[in-house]
């Protein structure tokens, strides 16, 4: 006969950031009748999950789950919508690519194979698509959300939100004082191992020992995983060039449904779109030098930090499971950190322990989360393999799935499946074409009937167009939203 | 965009040896879906039989015969099919007790935990019924009702369908549809075979009359003989037959004796092994799948006579195999579909899909222009093994997964050691009352939990959420759910109603 596990009577967070407090939110929702402790106060700027102001599409549905309303966060948190990433000068000087959110599209252009033979997701073939309304829409700078009924013709629209951290974070910080979260501020001195991998308790600086059946790590990389004594850290420097994050002051208010992100001889340069002011941020590798950074960032550094990619070998020891950064840190390229974060806390309630951590839940927690880990990195060092980045960043080590994935796009328009993959197939597609790297042609695709191909084109080119008609400007759309209420 | 006409001259020669259900199933899907890059060759010999495996099938087969454009009322005619939806599985954990495997799920997750935790919880406290009760597929199953499923995410799209038919026919199906791309069918016995002395490539076939069948490609479809990729490369043969001993089938047809006909097939444990029951629109197809090393040939005959409901109308035929695979499928330029890469028993039906995936990963790692790259080739060997490997624990599962000791099979299967990942599988779910995540290959969640509750596997614990909601109010939803079932179930017409209903589906009668 099977007995439901004990509840954890006391979950401690480690980290009042913008990830601790979603985290303290889904807990305690998920667990109501336990106590959920947030202890913060020692902000670490190198946790990029918590200074991230974008999220993925991931998060929308993340939200949804806890009851966090999208309206709120546009009307309290000023965030905004982006339908698609720009990048400029990775497959060459002057070459722009768009990569769109979102898995649609018209599954004629894509011969969306596999699928079609009822397989689910895996091995979609990812020919260049003629576009998706996602991307027709940044491209004619319209929006409207999808109302939820078939057929209609924002249906396919697929988004992430940006937003600013500070007001996210007071919001979700208030749902979770709302819900009865408790809070502690002070320093975390030390911890009392249980005898079993784990902690008994934290000391907290001014606050004293807590103890808890379960501690949730998301105070960054140097957080509590990091202190125990069975922590590995897996190296990722060999695939991920960037060494150094480098600011520039917030501009001017900017409304925007895509971001750019801009090959420089320097780094990468990222400019984001946002109600609270523009951000730009360069990411450089070692070689980097002040004068490239000015010249690269066209403004006076304000803030800096160094960056050593990889990620814990073990994300979940004792009963310690740490999120985010302090599982894995890798530059912002692509906003996946916040991201790969909100997968792991998904991953963490769908195998929530009860008061004691069962080795086997956790062997498939470490199991799941390094390969999501380790995918989210080969999406990142994806961006590495375009035709412009070698003569920045040097030539790079790839992971034998990474090294599959271009090899099979570039010789056959090929995405293989890989579990826990982040990002959808055809978002890897539409990310490798808007970086300039060619797709190869499948034989399905060579064999098509050119008449099919250029009838799902024209349908596709309609159901484009029909959207963007049914979509007001976005600054209109945002007007009305916020007038709304 | 990406498309050029291919002169006849560039085209891809495919030669495909063997004309069973493997071999036209290849030849069609290549012929339909790469046209102008092959021209496709089937060599056959009407001397050797085929086995015709897969009388039962896997909802997969759907997107097989759409994605061909396949009339699915001419093929169900064709092949005499009727409808699945599921497999009705009995004796396995215990005798007397019997399960449904659905394509369909139980229940529905509710605050992020799956539905199977709150059952386990009430079932703890004595107030769930079996789990089945709680799926429309295996409601309407065992109630010989059918209908197809709608995809409105409602109760009504919960589950899924395949099809039973007389394997027989479906080759022969498959071979006028492929004639009519284009395929060239070759009558004649290969006698050797020619390699190139640099590449160990295959050249061509020779034949028994002299002829010489040259190829750039040859995908062997010769069924267990393993003509090609088995004795002419002799790839070596990963054996699994200690895990799954059963080496023998014993198949034989009989009448109906219901007027209904029931929309699954069953799957009944035997002393030494297990027997097959499987309803198509005129008779039903029998078998006892046995291992030789507990249980006669002979004894086994008399089983599957003894078993049978109806009038016999052909005698018993014997089929003999082992449980493996081939290390590779794929070597040089030949490519083993079917029985010829490797061979599972057919418990969960999964002869035909495997023949499928492989046509699939053919396809989307097809060498157009004839030049075969390695990667290529390791591509689809980690495809199809990961499939192979998937389906062998799942199946293990079936016999290791019971308390029975009525016989040394039984004892055999229930004490052997299973595979690493079957073992860390099973562990994980019988400390947690979780399932593996996997979302590659076949068999998910609902699989999994159907056979190990089914079998009398269950966890120790289950996840601590579920003993939070007020137990009366998950008394209520279940009995809300049982009863939306009921009422879906009531409302379904019966499986031969509903197939007369859609008469251009039915065979003329023999």
């Amino acid at each position: 006969m099977s007995d439901a596990r004990p509840l954890p009577q006391r979950v401690v967070i480690a980290g009042d950031g913008q990830l601790g407090a979603l985290t303290a939110v889904a807990l305690k929702r998920a667990l109501p009748s336990s106590e959920i402790v947030v202890i913060g106060g020692s902000f670490d700027p190198a946790a990029l999950a918590d200074t991230a102001a974008s999220a993925l599409p991931f998060t929308n549905r993340l939200h949804d789950s806890l009851g966090i309303d999208e309206d709120v966060l546009v009307r309290r948190c000023g965030a905004s919508h982006r339908l698609a990433v720009r990048y400029l000068g990775w497959g060459g000087v002057e070459h722009e690519g768009v990569a769109a959110y979102g898995g649609a599209g018209d599954p004629a252009l894509r011969t969306a194979f596999a699928r079609d033979w009822g397989s689910g997701m895996r091995h979609a073939s990812s020919e260049r698509p003629a576009g998706s309304v996602s991307e027709a829409l940044a491209r004619a700078g319209r929006f409207a959300r999808p109302s939820g009924e078939a057929g209609e013709p924002l249906a396919e629209v697929d988004y992430c939100l940006r937003w600013n951290g500070a007001a996210y974070r007071d919001l979700l910080v208030e749902y979770a004082h709302g819900l009865g979260v408790a809070y502690h501020r002070g320093r975390i001195v030390g911890g009392a191992p249980d005898g079993a991998g784990g902690l008994a308790a934290i000391a907290v600086e001014g606050v004293g020992q807590v103890t808890a059946d379960l501690f949730l790590d998301c105070s960054g990389p140097q957080g509590l995983l990091s202190q125990l004594p069975d922590y590995r850290r897996v190296d990722w420097s060999d695939q991920l060039p960037v060494r150094g994050l480098i600011y520039a002051r917030r501009g001017d208010p900017a409304l925007s449904l895509a971001d750019t992100i801009l090959l420089t001889s320097s780094g990468w340069l990222a400019e984001g779109a946002g109600r609270d002011g523009r951000s730009r941020m360069l990411a450089a590798p070692e070689a980097a030098t002040d004068a490239d950074i000015r010249a690269a960032l066209h403004a006076e550094p304000v803030s800096a930090l160094a960056l050593h990619p990889g990620r814990a070998e073990r994300a979940w020891i004792g009963n310690v499971v740490a999120l985010g950064d302090a599982a894995a840190t890798f530059e912002p390229l692509g906003w996946l950190n916040l991201d790969l974060a909100h997968r792991q806390l998904a991953l963490l309630l769908e195998l929530l322990p009860g008061d004691t951590p069962d080795p086997r839940e956790r062997d498939e927690f470490n199991r799941r989360a390094a390969l999501m880990a380790d995918r989210a990195r080969d999406f990142v060092a994806a961006h590495y393999a375009a035709p412009a980045a070698r003569g920045v960043f040097g030539t790079l080590a790839r992971s034998p799935e990474l090294a599959l994935a271009l090899d099979q796009f570039e010789r056959r328009g090929r995405l293989p499946f890989f579990e826990e993959t982040p990002m959808l197939a055809q978002e890897w597609a539409v990310m490798l074409d808007a970086l300039g790297i060619p797709a190869g042609t499948s034989p399905l695709r060579q064999a098509a009937d050119p008449r099919a191909t250029a009838a799902a084109a024209e349908a596709m080119a309609h159901k484009c167009e029909a959207a963007v008609r049914a979509a007001p400007p976005y600054g209109e759309w945002m007007t009305r939203m916020l007038q709304a209420q | 965009m990406g498309w050029r006409r291919v002169a006849a001259s560039e085209a891809t020669r495919v030669v495909v040896l063997g004309g069973g259900t493997a071999g036209w199933m290849t030849a069609a899907a290549l012929a339909k879906l790469l046209g102008p890059l092959v021209r496709v060759e089937l060599v056959e010999s009407e001397d050797i039989g085929i086995v015709g495996v897969g009388e039962a099938t896997l909802p997969h087969i759907r997107g097989f015969v759409e994605r061909l454009g396949i009339d699915e009322a001419a093929f169900m005619q064709a092949t005499h099919a009727t409808y699945k939806l599921g497999i009705d599985f009995r004796d396995f954990g215990r005798i007397g007790e019997a399960y449904v495997h659905p394509f369909g799920s139980f229940g529905e997750e509710v605050a992020g935990v799956p539905f199977h935790h709150y059952w386990l919880e009430l079932r703890r406290q004595g107030m769930a019924g079996p789990i089945g009760d709680y799926s429309l597929a295996v409601r309407a199953a065992l109630a010989n009702k059918f209908q197809t499923p709608l995809q409105d995410g409602s109760l009504a799209s919960s589950y899924g369908y395949a099809y039973q038919f007389d394997a027989t026919l479906f080759g022969p199906f498959m071979r006028d549809f492929a004639i009519g791309l284009g395929v060239t069918r070759t009558e004649g016995r290969v006698t050797s075979v020619e390699r190139d002395g640099e590449s160990g490539d295959v050249r061509a076939l020779l034949l028994e009359d002299g002829r010489r069948i040259e190829g750039d490609l040859f995908v062997d479809c010769s069924g267990f003989r393993s003509l090609l990729l088995g004795s002419e490369l002799d790839e070596p043969w990963e054996d699994w037959s200690h895990w799954l001993p059963c080496d023998r089938a014993a198949a034989m047809p009989c009448s109906h004796v219901t007027h209904e006909i029931e929309p699954y097939t069953r799957a009944v444990a035997m002393p030494a092994g297990w027997r097959w029951r499987i309803p198509l629109q005129h008779r039903i197809g029998n078998g006892y799948v046995f291992s030789s090393s507990f249980v006669s040939e002979d004894e086994a005959v008399e089983a599957i006579r003894g078993a049978a409901e109806g009038e016999i109308l052909a005698e018993p035929r014997l089929l003999r195999f082992r449980a493996g695979r081939r290390r590779n499928s794929w070597s040089h330029n030949v490519v083993a579909v079917g029985l010829a890469s490797g061979f599972l028993e057919p418990l969960e039906s999964t002869s035909i899909y495997l023949a499928q995936v492989a046509v699939t990963y053919l396809l989307e790692l097809f060498p157009a222009g004839g030049r075969i790259e390695a990667r290529d080739r390791a591509e689809f060997n980690r495809l199809v093994d990961m499939e192979y490997d998937r389906i062998r624990d799942f199946l293990i599962l079936h016999y290791h997964a019971t308390e029975r000791d009525d016989s040394p099979f039984w004892n055999h299967v229930r004490t052997m050691a299973v595979p690493d990942s079957l073992a860390a599988k099973m562990e994980l779910w019988r400390d947690t009352g979780r399932v593996e995540k996997y979302s590659d290959g076949l068999f998910y969640n609902a699989s999994w939990l159907a056979v190990y509750v089914g079998q009398g596997v269950l966890p120790r614990r289950h996840d601590a959420r579920a003993s939070l909601p007020d137990p009366l109010q998950v008394i209520r939803a279940l009995q809300t759910l049982e009863g939306a079932i009921g009422d879906a179930v009531a409302a379904m017409p019966g499986h031969r109603a509903y197939l007369e209903s859609r008469a251009e589906r039915l065979a003329v009668a023999p």
